[in-house]
């Protein structure tokens, strides 16, 4: 039998060929000039964002599923009812109501299998918060929880999803349009565009339900990642005796959101980040500093927007005096300010932030009096800073409340730029983006954090007020990092990171992510995201002082005290004198031991221990949405039969036109 | 499930000749020889043609003009390749004449050298249906279908296969007339084949119209019938 292996030899060769003729069938025939091309032109990869499965210690939130396949359908009307599980395609503005009403709604539930969230329509948006409404209530230092810091918050993320969610991108809404529009003119029913969800969460395969299992069976791994912390002016080993107290300054790095790629968090809480990495530079010009009464230290907390991770962590190194925070004790931190969301300030014309004290102590009243001299020394800048209103709770939820959970009375601030509710709209939710923050707001509490650091550094010294007047910020490097923070262009590959480290992303997404590494050797990590890598070499960078020899290295420094920045950067870094450290920022009831991380038991002497979720995320191979054209099966065994009687037909012909013409010719 | 129907569409384009292999070519070494001599010809026709028309391609203007420049020259091509496959024939023909003369066996009669042209055709109609339609329907024992937007009535893959199964017909029967033709000098049968081959070759250009492709793929059908009966015609008069 010849025929097949010409068959192959034609097939082996088609591809050269099949130029000539164009497909003969297809209209836009120059579109398509091979197999692969009409392969991608079935399947359209379509770009989207996933919400992947995270599992706490008491189960799971977020979906977790196998392949799903589903038609397209808009759901319009709220009152809609699906009629067959389908892949739902929804704006963006009925996300809310639409998760709200599935959860109350089982009949709905079971028939959807997939949620697509359309990216544009976000115009005419004026809220969205998928957080709740008291965010991360359980850690709160004070009983009354009933307070609603977000009131905009749904909730909507921390339910427990069995089907897969995407956010589409702006240009994959389009194609979804048009798809489920063909969808409803189609009524003929035994055609249908079709949503393919690819999405094996292993925690699903492997049937483990919650972190202790998962952790155990290795399916998932915890959330987090590393902090940072620096000192100004560097520690040096020899006055460990007669060490000053510690100024604590902090922002947290981390945010979430529905959809974990797409939690800039340009808010809450990278505007307080920037913040802080501006008032550092502004304090590095200083040249006294070093002669102030108390030692400034500036910490970067990762993984707080998933149970305070970082702070919590943080002070669990301190108190095991851990090498990560050699140099420190919790004995000596004396005031703690936290820069929160400070960049929507500007309300009647020019910044008003709000001081929010922990308890009443004399100390956090001075904190809050230093702020009022620094935002009088700013003068005609006309920066305004008001105690918050004594009719709140008690500090609104932030690190401080890791510090205040150690200790109640660590007299503590926080500095953010409301009063009694979130001014920021979109609180965890991916429009809290680049235009939900004002630059001048930024730049303005910065100039305030750091005027008012350097009062209270000053502490009972007289203070010097021309020095105090120097202290200016740089407003140029606040764009600069809004623009690398939080923006896609030039995002991560801007000029002034691309200085310090080498990213592996152009785009920036600040969810905290998982913790890769082992916990041992922290100071040196193996694993650290460019977020956190880009800190501490900013802060190393701004925190050194003048170092002897500048020499180039590519890790390690030889003298001790000296770290190398820039150690990524084509030419190698050099060495600085900085005291400037990683510190892991993962759970604090987790310990790895035996290459397993190992869930620890509530620990009775902290209090937050039992409010801690322990948050992991699910290993997963690929995640994928496309979405193609289907036919109805019966249409495909109609197709088969009539390929079937067409041959056997054509079979029967031949053998009757056989036995004819040799008849015919016989007789002849 | 759509193994189904990628087998269904590779049945209606490549049935009928499977039928005809199976039926007739398969039961003389001979005929299987010259079946894939059949093929390799149209292939080299094709690709020398391909090499030719490289330079243009892809046409990226909507107009119908450079395909039907692009159709015609393809099939005087063909029809000048088939010329040449005849006088080939002809020379091996007398060959195996005069061998069977010498060893006393009688000549190729009548019945030979009509399944001869058969085969010869049905080589031409499998290249054209494996190159054009089967190497397409790979995707189609996917999940997915396709349609293209000016044929949104009938999937891609059955457009194709009708128009392989069309061609497929078109070209095996025509081999029958051409070589027919040729031999008895007839100018009626010489003209017919390529007129046959040019007229649907630019039928497929219909499938170039919004919705084109119901009125096309028939009309392709309708060809291949009009060719078998004109073979059939011939053969028993």
């Amino acid at each position: 039998m010849g025929s097949g292996s010409t068959a192959s030899l034609l097939a082996a060769v088609a591809c050269v060929v099949l130029a000539v003729f164009p497909p003969v069938a297809s209209g836009d025939a120059a579109t398509l000039e091979s197999v692969p091309d009409l392969v991608k032109a079935m399947y359209i990869n379509v770009e989207s964002f996933p919400c992947v499965r995270l599992l706490n210690h008491s189960g799971q939130v977020d979906p977790g599923h196998d392949k799903v396949i589903a038609p397209i359908v808009r759901f319009g009307n709220r009152n809609d009812q699906l009629v067959q599980p389908s892949a739902v395609l929804l704006p963006l503005n009925q996300m809310t109501d639409f998760f709200l009403r599935v959860s109350n709604d089982p009949e709905l539930y079971h028939k959807i299998a997939g949620v697509l969230v359309e990216a544009n329509g976000i115009d005419n948006m004026l809220e969205f918060s998928p957080d709740r409404k008291f965010p991360q209530q359980a850690f709160a230092p004070y009983s009354n929880l009933s307070h609603h810091w977000n009131p905009t918050g749904s909730g909507i993320m921390w339910n427990k999803y069995d089907f897969p969610v995407f956010l589409l991108s702006e240009e994959s809404t389009q194609t979804l349009q048009n798809l489920a529009d063909k969808n409803e003119k189609s009524a003929n029913g035994y055609l249908a565009n079709v949503a393919e969800f690819d999405l094996v969460m292993q925690t699903t395969k492997a049937g483990t339900h919650d972190s202790e299992s998962c952790l155990r069976e290795q399916s998932c791994l915890p959330l987090g990642g590393q902090s940072v912390w620096t000192s100004l002016p560097p520690i040096s080993n020899s006055s460990t005796k007669h060490q000053k107290p510690i100024i604590m300054v902090t922002a947290s790095q981390d945010s979430a959101s529905f959809f974990r790629d797409r939690s800039l968090g340009a808010d809450s809480p990278i505007s307080g980040l920037i913040a802080l990495l501006t008032a550092v530079d502004a304090l590095s010009h200083l040249h006294d500093i070093s002669n102030l009464k108390k030692q400034l230290v500036f910490a970067v907390f990762n993984g707080e927007a998933w149970g305070y991770l970082g702070s919590r962590k943080f002070l669990q190194e301190l108190d095991q005096g851990a090498d990560s925070v050699n140099g420190i004790s919790s004995l000596l931190i004396d005031q703690v300010l936290e820069i929160g969301s400070i960049g929507k300030a500007i309300s009647q014309g020019y910044p008003l932030f709000y001081a929010h004290a922990a308890g009443n102590s004399s100390i956090s009243m001075k904190m809050v009096d230093a702020l009022q001299s620094a935002s009088e020394s700013l003068g005609s800048d006309n920066v305004k800073v008001k105690p918050a209103a004594s009719s709140n709770p008690g500090v609104p939820p932030s690190s401080l409340m890791s510090f205040l959970g150690k200790n109640s009375s660590t007299p503590g601030l926080v500095l953010e730029d409301f009063d009694s509710q979130f001014s920021n709209r979109f609180y965890h939710s991916t429009l809290d983006g680049p235009a939900n923050i004002n630059s001048s707001s930024i730049a303005a509490a910065a100039a305030l954090i750091a005027r008012s650091l350097y009062i209270l550094a000053s502490a009972d010294l007289p203070i010097d007020l021309i020095t105090l007047n120097t202290i200016k910020v740089n407003v140029s490097l606040v764009e600069e990092l809004i623009g690398c923070l939080l923006k896609c262009d030039p995002g991560l590959s801007c000029g002034i990171v691309k200085s310090f480290i080498s990213p592996s992303n152009s785009c920036p997404s600040h969810y905290v992510g998982v913790f890769q590494d082992l916990p041992a050797g922290t100071q040196f990590p193996s694993y650290a995201d460019d977020i956190s890598r880009f800190i501490w070499n900013f802060l190393a960078d701004r925190t050194s002082s003048l170092a002897g020899n500048s020499s180039s290295c590519t890790g390690q420094c030889h003298d001790e005290g000296e770290i190398c920045v820039g150690a990524e950067v084509e030419g190698g870094g050099r060495c600085v004198v900085s005291t400037t450290r990683y510190v892991p920022a993962y759970s604090t009831r987790l310990k790895f031991e035996d290459n397993v991380w190992h869930v620890l038991p509530v620990n009775s002497s902290d209090p937050f221990s039992a409010a801690d979720p322990v948050w992991t995320e699910s290993f997963w191979n690929t995640i994928g949405l496309r979405v193609y054209a289907v036919q109805a099966t019966s249409y495909d065994w109609l197709v088969l039969l009539i390929g079937i009687i067409i041959t056997a037909a054509s079979y029967f012909a031949v053998i009757v036109g056989r036995s004819y013409i040799s008849k015919i010719i016989k007789r002849d | 499930m759509t193994v189904a129907a990628g087998l269904g569409y590779a049945l209606v384009a490549l049935g009928p000749a499977f039928s005809l292999f199976a039926g007739v070519v398969a039961r003389k070494p001979f005929l299987v020889l010259t079946l894939l001599t059949s093929t390799l010809f149209w292939l080299i026709s094709l690709i020398i043609l391909s090499g030719i028309w490289r330079v243009f391609l892809p046409i990226r203007s909507g107009a119908w003009w450079p395909y039907a420049i692009l159709i015609l020259t393809s099939v005087a091509f063909q029809e000048g390749i088939r010329l040449v496959f005849w006088r080939l024939y002809k020379k091996m023909e007398e060959m195996l004449d005069s061998f069977a003369d010498r060893i006393s066996k009688p000549r190729l009669c009548l019945t030979d050298k009509m399944l001869i042209s058969l085969a010869g055709g049905l080589g031409h109609g499998v290249a054209h249906a494996v190159f054009f339609c089967l190497s397409l329907l790979t995707p189609a024992f996917g999940r997915a279908t396709f349609y293209v937007e000016k044929c949104s009535r009938m999937p891609f893959f059955l457009v194709s296969a009708i128009i392989s199964l069309g061609f497929l017909v078109i070209h095996t029967f025509s081999m029958i007339i051409a070589f027919n033709g040729y031999d008895e000098r007839k100018r009626s049968d010489q003209v017919f084949v390529p007129v046959v081959h040019l007229i649907a070759s630019v039928m497929t250009l219909i499938n170039l119209a919004p919705g084109g492709c119901v009125i096309g793929t028939p009309l392709l059908c309708v060809m291949g019938a009009v060719t078998l009966q004109y073979c059939w015609q011939m053969l028993i008069c």
